[in-house]
């Protein structure tokens, strides 16, 4: 059944909207942007053709209220809706009420959302379909349930706690002793409650040095369910994926072929459609894989497989909810660059904590191989309400030596912006690392070796120590000598 | 600030080659760093004539300009300094190095390692006290040693203010072990008390002190200037006669207008070495001019070894740009013969002067300086750092409680009286009538610390005995029997307890919030408060005091359409002024264009509306690690937490939220809640104060 979509609303905000009308404009597909009160001048609302105010900062008035943004997309006139990643991406509720108000949802279906949004149901179903996963308990309501399961399946700590509904590291605590257990398990439910509106837990041993893979998954109504290769995910910080690359460093083909093709079972097993990600994790002395869970959604990610496939996997999500056939079989996948990506978050490197403010000025990575996502502009506002995320950065290159090597020069030669801080240093540090380099690292590289990439940051730019000169000159010029002159 | 690598001794022997090959050769440099200290003595020792200190960098600029000059502009001489044939540049010491962290916001470790760069031909020399180094105040030894063996000179000129020469030990032994050339020095003065016996024993103890003649040049530092042309020539011939073969350096400043015809009689005597700088330069307390100089010793039959066209350039280089420096000059304008009596030394004119006038009273100077004159009859010691700012201090003290008190007719009563009790009693105090006597009594007794210190023995041992009784009872009141027994006759190297260096770094460490570098430690040492300042002007404004010219550094762009171009690691940059606001609530706005972009500043007056926002200090008061929001004051357990709950170590007291992340913050020991600084749903700001807490002691 072939549908037509004249108007997208892309229910989100910032990288990810931009990223979705991108790709509308492409396709000559018009777009509303919505919008909350302090993102009125936003980025991606001057991207869209049409805007609408949907409610005050908090998400719960804004980008999370459902109906305020149906009624949005019926007002300005738009047949379908494109939740982007994050805020409403993975809510079935919300993909059944824009069906039932007539509206084209492009993503997977509502049944398959809620089949995978449950991490413990989706567990199972992944049982059932041979795919192995990692020892845990699920429907955790207490503590005593979690003691009693590490003291009868002898289970050494750490262990991790997730919220079931949960992703992008919202939930989700590592217990490294059995003393921070109360205290981690009452973190977990309150933030599962307030980032997914549901307080349930599961609790899973946690897989030291483990690297995290993930395929890039595309199915139709038709039944054809393909992948587009793997991402390596394993940098992470605060369990918050910052660095990807694909394809992956640590898989050999074999390897390759047998988690892709895993991957693609338990997508034609549930009956998968649109885009989506199978996550395992990987061990690498073992060299086994474990599933994790399945992101039903377009994934931030996702511009390394499209830099290394060639393809536009929005664009196939465009098709597929017009009800189009996939319009290439597997064999015709055949990836020849290898890509990397690293995320600008508007955070300190050192500490992580969130820097918002105003982009006083703003310089964009430029020159051969490189791609940006980016959800602002100079002179943008990033306010304190959201995700820290505000743009990404890819390089592409003929091996993984050429993408680092790009990425080097992005980062320290391109890119600049000032008025808040960002991980810009942190992630430069970590590409120059010896470990990263070689290709040998865990999800906990990171804070193994904090003190020492912290060290590696540079001290000095040119242009920084010019502006502080500048900024003496400026207030001598306006307040008259010192003192003491 | 960049590292600034001492070179290890052994290194140095590797380039003497090349020395020897290039003191055969025409060019003027015969000495240069690497050599070793006796290498450097005979090299001085084989002139035909004499060789020249330019105190250029240095003590011209203190004594004149109160250490004001840039080494921005200070460097453009460096190129002909290089190739001058000086025996060695003062460039570093003295009150410089404080005065650069403190006004000029350079510091002495990037100076050192600007000037290396352009004249590595030339002997760095320094200015150190012998136990105050840098500083106003005597440090352990300890920390003389650390710091001594960390700072890139050549030559050190190391005095006394009482020519103790036990307190010198220190310096000199690191100096020495480290292969610099070590330059004991003599204070100098002329009075009844300072005859050749007594200069003889000071020179006595130095040379063994520095075990014999053929590593050390000695310096006599007339660093007021009174030496006449009789003294000095019979000073430095007495010495001459018992140590022949000792190179002799003779400082003298300016101040009573006849140097000229003492530096020629001091080189009829036999010294070696003298001070001077660019005639350019030459005001009234620093030191004669160089080319002057060289004319009059060529022209009496003393050759000089100096390249007289390299020195007429640096004198030329001055000329364009010392009018930027009118501002700094002293306010007492001409040379004053009565130095000859109250013996104020040229670096402490500039800055008594500038205390005077922005103190409303330089109408009271004459006073001053008369009262310094007798002064020093009764406390004998010399007037160079720290003795004369004791001297100043405690002399304008005492002028200024008269004027208060007894306008001028109190001022003259009581120059009157000083002056007959010194110049007519003979300082017999019996000799005083009753009244005069009380009033003596209270002469002293607001006296600054640092006099008091002085007569405890905290300095040293004074040059010629302790002052008399009645000096004691006027200083600390009736009970100043009790004090004479503090007082001490050790050297303060050995009354000094160490310090603690590790404690203070860390110290320093958490107050940066970063590892200091082993530049910003050492300025650390020497002036604790001034470091800290110094370091943050120069987080916030960079290199700003090295790169900017004077004019610009001082009064910054004027108009629209003014820039100034600048270098900046090896690259070019502009800044030119577009439009400077009007000043609205406090606030002016800057417009500018660094290198063509446009940008706007955002200047604060001192009018600006503080938004006080406080930051936790000290491990009593607990800060935020992030931005974020406070959600929740307490944890689930227990609810809200407020001002007296005692929480314990590990419980949540806290939590933030940013970007929909929770932060728990847990108390960091058992602990009473003595204050909660921030409201529930408050933004905050990383290291913003929460909690105010005191430690539960179990």
């Amino acid at each position: 059944m072939n549908r037509e979509i004249k108007k997208v609303l892309v229910a989100n905000r910032g990288v990810p909207a931009v990223r979705i009308m991108h790709t509308c404009r492409d396709r000559r597909i018009p777009t509303t942007a919505v919008y909350s009160t302090p993102d009125r001048l936003s980025h991606h609302v001057f991207m869209a053709d049409t805007a609408v105010h949907i409610g005050d900062a908090p998400p719960i008035e804004s980008y999370l209220n459902m109906q305020r943004i149906i009624d949005a997309a019926i007002a300005s006139k738009a047949d379908a809706i494109h939740p982007g990643w994050g805020f409403l991406a993975e809510n079935e509720k919300f993909a059944q009420m824009v069906i039932d108000a007539g509206l084209t949802w492009i993503g997977p279906s509502q049944r398959v959302i809620k089949l995978m949004g449950d991490k413990i149901e989706a567990k199972e179903i992944a049982k059932k379909a041979n795919v192995p996963t990692i020892p845990g308990i699920s429907k955790v309501s207490n503590t005593d349930q979690i003691r009693k399961w590490v003291k009868d399946e002898k289970i050494a700590l750490p262990i991790m706690i997730k919220a079931s509904a949960g992703g992008g590291g919202k939930g989700m605590v590592k217990v490294e002793n059995i003393e921070q257990l109360d205290q981690a398990f009452a973190q977990a439910c309150s933030e599962a409650k307030k980032s997914f509106g549901d307080d349930t837990v599961l609790v899973e041993k946690y897989i030291e040095k483990g690297r995290h893979i993930e395929v890039q998954i595309v199915g139709d109504e038709q039944g054809n369910v393909i992948h587009l290769f793997e991402r390596e995910c394993t940098l992470q910080r605060r369990n918050q994926k910052i660095i990807e690359e694909a394809p992956s460093p640590s898989l050999t083909d074999d390897l390759r072929g047998e988690i892709c093709f895993t991957a693609v079972r338990l997508m034609r097993e549930i009956g998968y459609t649109s885009a989506g990600t199978v996550e395992f994790i990987f061990d690498v002395l073992a060299k086994k894989f474990y599933f994790l869970e399945v992101n039903t959604r377009l994934q931030v990610e996702h511009g390394i497989t499209e830099l290394i496939t060639g393809l536009d996997i929005v664009d196939l999500m465009l098709d597929v909810a017009m009800g189009k056939k996939i319009p290439f079989r597997q064999a015709d996948i055949r990836p020849n660059r290898w890509a990397l990506e690293v995320r600008l978050n508007a955070e300190d490197p050192k500490t992580f904590s969130p820097s918002f403010g105003t982009i006083t000025r703003l310089e964009i990575p430029q020159g051969p191989g490189v791609r940006i996502s980016s959800g602002i502009y100079e002179g943008a506002s990033i306010p304190p309400y959201y995700d820290s995320l505000f743009m990404l950065l890819m390089t592409a290159g003929a091996d993984r030596e050429d993408a680092v090597r790009t990425m080097d020069r992005a980062l320290s030669r391109n890119l600049r912006v000032e008025g808040i801080k960002t991980l810009a240093p942190l992630l430069l540090s970590i590409i120059r690392h010896p470990a990263f380099i070689k290709g040998e690292f865990s999800t906990r590289f990171i804070e193994e070796h904090m003190d020492e990439l912290i060290s590696m940051f540079k001290e000095k730019t040119g242009e920084d120590e010019a502006l502080k000169v500048a900024r003496y000159v400026a207030e001598i010029s306006a307040l008259g000598p010192q003192k003491w002159m | 600030m960049k590292k600034t690598k001492v070179k290890p001794k052994d290194t140095q022997n590797n380039s003497k080659m090349c020395i020897i090959s290039e003191l055969c050769s025409m060019s003027p440099v015969f000495v240069k760093p690497g050599m070793s200290p006796k290498e450097i003595v005979s090299a001085v020792r084989s002139l035909k004539g004499v060789c020249l200190t330019s105190v250029g960098m240095r003590d011209a600029g203190q004594s004149d300009f109160k250490n004001r000059h840039r080494i921005y502009d200070l460097k453009t001489l460096a190129p002909y300094y290089n190739n001058m044939g000086l025996f060695s540049a003062e460039t570093h010491g003295g009150a410089r190095w404080h005065v650069g962290i403190m006004n000029r916001r350079e510091d002495p470790f990037e100076e050192c390692q600007i000037l290396r760069e352009l004249m590595p031909n030339v002997l760095l020399q320094t200015l150190i006290r012998e136990t105050n180094l840098w500083g106003y105040r005597p440090y352990p030894k300890n920390v003389i040693e650390y710091v001594v063996s960390r700072v890139d000179i050549d030559v050190w000129r190391c005095f006394s203010f009482l020519n103790d020469v036990r307190n010198m030990r220190t310096v000199a032994e690191v100096v020495m072990k480290r292969g610099r050339l070590f330059e004991p020095t003599i204070s100098f003065t002329v009075a009844d008390w300072t005859t050749n016996e007594y200069y003889l024993k000071v020179v006595d103890d130095m040379v063994d002190l520095c075990g014999g003649i053929d590593e050390i040049v000695l310096c006599i530092k007339d660093m007021a200037g009174v030496g006449n042309v009789t003294r000095i020539f019979n000073i430095i011939d007495a010495i001459k006669q018992k140590y022949p073969e000792l190179v002799i350096n003779y400082h003298r400043h300016i101040t009573d207008g006849l140097a000229i015809p003492a530096l020629l009689s001091a080189a009829k005597a036999g010294a070696k070495i003298f001070d001077v700088q660019e005639d350019s330069l030459v005001r009234f307390y620093g030191h004669s001019p160089i080319l002057s100089v060289q004319a009059i010793f060529e022209e009496s039959g003393i050759p000089v070894h100096i390249n007289r066209a390299e020195a007429e350039g640096a004198v030329q280089r001055v000329r364009e740009w010392i009018n930027y420096y009118d501002w700094a000059e002293s306010p007492f304008k001409g040379l004053d013969h009565n130095v000859t009596h109250h013996k104020m030394p040229g670096g402490a004119f500039p800055s008594s002067f500038e205390q005077a006038q922005k103190a409303e009273f330089l109408h009271l100077m004459p006073y001053i300086l008369k009262m310094m004159s007798l002064y020093n009859k009764v406390v004998k010691y010399f007037d160079v750092t720290p003795g004369s700012q004791i001297t100043w201090v405690t002399c304008s003290g005492i002028i200024n409680k008269y004027a208060k008190e007894k306008g001028d007719a109190g001022v003259r009563h009581i120059i009157d009286l000083m002056a007959r009790f010194v110049e007519q009693k003979g300082q017999e105090f019996e000799a005083l009538t009753e009244d005069e006597q009380i009033e003596l009594l209270e002469l002293f007794r607001n006296a600054p610390g640092d006099f008091k210190n002085l007569l405890l023995g905290n300095y040293g041992k004074l040059p010629v005995g302790w002052p008399a009784e009645w000096v004691y009872r006027s200083t600390f009141g009736e009970d100043y029997r009790e004090r004479l027994k503090e007082r001490k006759e050790t050297s303060p190297l050995d009354a000094i307890e160490k310090d603690d260096l590790d404690k203070l770094r860390n110290d320093l460490s958490n107050t940066l919030g970063r590892e200091p570098n082993e530049e910003e430690f050492i300025l650390f040492l020497m002036h604790p408060k001034d470091a800290l300042e110094f370091i943050e002007f120069r987080e916030k404004y960079g290199d700003a005091p090295l790169v900017l010219p004077t004019d610009v550094w001082r009064e910054g762009l004027k108009k629209p359409g003014d820039r100034v171009d600048f270098e900046l690691f090896g690259k070019p940059y502009t800044i030119e002024l577009v439009s400077i606001g009007a000043e609205h609530e406090g606030v002016i706005h800057v417009v500018m264009k660094v290198n063509n972009k446009t940008r706007v500043y955002k200047v604060d007056t001192p009018r600006a509306k503080k938004s006080e926002i406080r930051m936790a200090k000290g491990s009593n008061e607990i800060g935020s690690p992030i931005n974020g929001n406070v959600w929740r004051i307490g944890n689930t357990k227990r609810g809200a937490i407020k001002a007296g709950d005692i929480v314990q170590r590990g419980e949540e007291i806290i939590n933030l939220e940013a970007m929909k992340m929770e932060n728990a913050i847990v108390a960091p020991f058992d602990a009473q809640i003595v204050e909660v600084c921030v409201k529930l749903n408050d933004t905050v700001q990383e290291g913003q104060l929460l909690f105010v807490v005191e430690q539960v002691q179990k």
